[in-house]
């Protein structure tokens, strides 16, 4: 009897062990987490990953790594980003405990008011196209900061592009979807398309030119691109196509070094990507979440309360990017107030707390940033200021060419150019219905995220991207170009066209740091939805010490002005939904990790052990792998 | 009583021979063709597209009710949740579910019969995709779908449960030839 007794337990723990053995393979099996303490890479493809961690074991730093994986990441991700597009990153080095934005978005043509756009008709035409950053942004960032060459840093890219990689499901899923765009080119379309029909999931992805094109770059550097027979082609191809490209565009494109735009949040320093890109919206937004205590209330996925208010909070930051964000050359941008926790203050207060207000959300106002825009934000951070950067408010620099500030640091916090503050209010306030053109809601999430630290804990977030999936759809030499076109407004001077002007970006490639360590190095691809998606990032992180992935799993939502819908992911209760209806939010639904809300790539520090927990979105293929 | 049952087997065999005769001169299914989504994927698009190719008369409408079965002798049904595509539509999932069921049904009642052309592979597969292809499924009475996304068996189980014809595919462009075949 005692034996048979026995023998039940032993049964039952064997039963119970193989039981915990399949959940554990199970939750490694759909968890796209990885810990390390040496490095960290994550980013939207398995290959992209593999390529940057291979340049960490190999001894290169993290900007050894970006550069690999974010030229990797345009062969194997060639919808989303590559060398005819353009991005930003945001690096801290943490050595010097420093920290430097490189934007190298796309800029328009010195020629480009000789072109007239349509946003609906053009923006597959050689017309929406601008000039492509990404070459001389990763070179600039590579030559500054990394310590590898260049022959060894794009290795990995030029043997995905020339051996060809299995196309996986993210990629097919994509290429059926926007198959129509892929058979406009025919050289896109030889590329995409067998037979007139779209590739699919494991067949191989052969890149020829794509390859060569790299080879250039890799021999070359960015005269291998901007100029040369690329050069020629490029010219050669917008031109007849009706856009317009010259020869002194591709020459005088130079990557902008300058520092992040910075905040504070809760104690954690944000640094983030300045205009044209959105970081500073990113921080507009902590700073007005700071005044509550979401904690208290409960993840939003949980307490209509939180929801409510961090939607009403993305209500205004949104509007005010729209009404005030810009270049930063080309007009003045009070980026200092809408970072000031002044600002964020009046913001917060203007809420209501218990209904949406104003009910339709395009009746939002803007607020007053110019009123807080003399408040020094930095002394609201704990960043320590580069002594080596000069802030540009002092320089009169009104003579100055936008080509003659390309080598030069930046000060991304202020313009150069001055415009009167109250012109630009009142205009601001007389145009608060614009419908821009980037502000339309584009469905997929574009663009490509990917977040890396080496041992040093040297840190970088960067994104680029080609505008939307497969950008203009033209090909040259192997690769898409971008649509940038379609980011500048057309019904308002903020953010309208000009020549050698950046269009406003979403884009917002983050760090932060605690006690001037890395804490979380993040960011996101998902057009308008990257600023809220990072917000919410973060607040999982920082309010709700969520672990990398929960952080990334957590359920998503988004509002903003143009649009009377509040979005919102599976995963948020019914009971939230049925409260934020009560308090007069318009709800569209959508299904558990909908691509829609983006594709963050994100890496959390344990300050305690000092590990690196890496976590790819599940919304999207990808990969975090560490060491 | 042995010439009485050689002269039925006769019987039973020569209408068997007529009647295959018969059946392999008319064709399977008849144009014009009605293509519709259920799901909102672009897919419906390169059914179209393949259907072009064949020379089958065919109108392709995404959102296609009821009123489009005017005159349409074979609805043609591609299965496939795509969030963008819904979106696009401007319709929930829960409508485009609705307006499946209802056209099925309206098929159903109106004697038109439906092929179900699977082309998307694993990208069509799993979640609110089977969800619509349990849909189409239950009034099919043919399937071509590209052999990717039959990987689990889903498409051979239900054929047989069915008793329909099946027609796998290795790629999306070789789902043509059995299209044609289908209203030759």
């Amino acid at each position: 009897m005692r034996s048979r007794h026995f023998k039940n337990i032993i049964e039952a723990g064997i039963l119970t062990f193989l039981l915990i053995l399949i959940y554990s393979f199970n939750l490694y099996a759909t968890d796209n987490i990885a810990s390390g303490k040496q490095g960290m890479v994550a980013t939207a493809h398995p290959l992209a990953t593999e390529a940057g961690l291979n340049i960490l074991k190999q001894g290169g730093n993290a900007i050894d790594a970006v550069v690999a994986s974010a030229f990797a990441i345009g062969v194997v991700e060639p919808d989303a980003s590559g060398v005819g597009g353009g991005g930003a990153m945001v690096i801290w080095l943490n050595d010097k405990k420093e920290s430097v934005y490189i934007n190298y978005y796309q800029k328009a043509s010195e020629k480009v008011d000789k072109i007239n756009y349509n946003s609906e008709l053009d923006r597959h035409t050689a017309k929406a196209v601008l000039i492509p950053g990404t070459v001389d942004g990763l070179l600039t960032a590579l030559e500054r900061y990394g310590t590898m060459d260049r022959q060894q840093v794009m290795e990995p890219a030029i043997r995905y592009a020339r051996d060809g990689f299995e196309i996986d499901g993210t990629l097919a899923g994509i290429l059926l979807d926007n198959y129509q765009i892929t058979l406009e080119d025919s050289e896109s379309a030889s590329i995409f398309t067998e037979e007139g029909f779209p590739r699919m999931e494991g067949d191989i992805l052969v890149q020829e030119n794509l390859a060569h094109t790299l080879e250039l770059i890799a021999e070359n550097g960015r005269d291998g691109f901007y100029g040369g027979s690329i050069a020629k082609d490029l010219v050669t191809r917008i031109n007849n196509g009706g856009g317009v490209m010259t020869f002194a565009d591709l020459q005088n494109y130079y990557a902008q070094i300058g520092v992040p735009v910075q905040g504070n949040y809760r104690g954690y320093d944000v640094i983030a990507a300045g205009p044209p890109q959105s970081g500073a919206s990113v921080i507009e937004a902590l700073h007005i979440l700071e005044n509550e205590n979401l904690t208290k209330k409960g993840h939003y996925s949980e307490s209509a309360q939180t929801l409510h208010i961090m939607a009403e909070t993305f209500k205004r930051i949104y509007t005010d990017r729209f009404t005030f964000m810009e270049d930063p050359l080309f007009g003045e941008v009070p980026i200092r107030g809408i970072v000031s926790k002044d600002f964020a203050l009046g913001r917060y207060h203007d809420i209501n707390p218990y209904r949406a207000e104003p009910r339709k959300y395009s009746d939002t106002k803007p607020g007053n940033p110019f009123k807080y825009n003399r408040t020094s934000a930095r002394t609201e951070s704990g960043v320590k200021e580069n002594k080596d950067y000069q802030w540009s408010d002092d320089v009169d620099d009104e003579n100055s060419g936008s080509e003659d500030w390309s080598e030069d640091m930046f000060d991304s916090w202020g313009s150069r150019k001055k415009i009167k503050t109250k012109q630009v209010l009142k205009k601001a306030v007389k145009d608060t219905i614009i419908v821009d053109e980037d502000d339309y809601e584009e469905y997929d999430g574009h663009t490509t995220h990917m977040s890396i630290i080496d041992k040093d804990g040297n840190a970088v977030s960067l994104t680029q991207t080609l505008g939307t999936f497969f950008g203009s759809g033209i090909m040259v030499d192997g690769f898409l170009l971008n649509c940038g076109m379609s980011n500048f407004s057309s019904t308002s001077e903020v953010n309208s066209v000009a020549p050698n002007k950046q269009p406003r970006s979403s884009i917002s490639p983050t760090i932060i740091l605690k006690n001037d360590e890395p804490y979380m190095v993040v960011g996101s691809p998902g057009a308008g939805r990257i600023i809220s998606t990072v917000v919410e990032l973060i607040v999982n992180g920082i309010d709700f010490s969520y672990s990398a992935q929960a952080v990334n799993d957590a359920p998503r939502f988004y509002c903003q002005k143009f649009d009377e819908y509040l979005h919102v992911e599976g995963g948020i209760s019914e009971g939230v939904i049925k409260s934020l209806k009560r308090k007069g939010h318009n709800i569209k639904q959508y299904g558990n990790l909908d691509l829609f809300f983006g594709g963050a790539q994100l890496i959390l520090v344990d300050p305690r052990t000092q590990t690196y927990y890496g976590a790819a979105d599940k919304r999207r293929g990808g990969i975090a792998e560490g060491y | 009583m042995r010439k009485k049952l050689m002269k039925t087997a006769l019987v039973v065999i020569s209408l068997t021979i007529f009647a295959t005769t018969v059946l392999l001169a008319e064709p399977l299914f008849q144009a014009p063709v009605l293509i519709s989504s259920a799901g909102q994927s672009a897919d419906v698009k390169l059914v179209g597209m393949l259907a072009k190719r064949a020379q089958i008369e065919n109108i392709v409408e995404l959102i296609a009710t009821e009123k489009n079965l005017d005159g349409i002798k074979t609805l043609i049904v591609v299965p496939g949740f795509s969030s963008k595509g819904l979106g696009a539509a401007g319709v929930s999932a829960a409508d485009e579910i609705n307006r499946v069921k209802a056209l099925l049904a309206a098929a159903n009642e109106q004697n038109i019969p439906v092929v179900l052309v699977h082309i998307g592979g694993n990208a069509r597969r799993y979640g609110q995709s089977d969800q619509f292809i349990e849909e189409v499924a239950q009034y099919a009475k043919a399937m071509i779908v590209v052999e990717q996304g039959n990987e689990d068996q889903l498409f051979t189980k239900i054929a047989s449960e069915k008793n329909i014809p099946l027609t796998l595919v290795p790629k999306i462009v070789a789902a043509g030839e059995p299209l044609k075949n289908f209203f030759k």
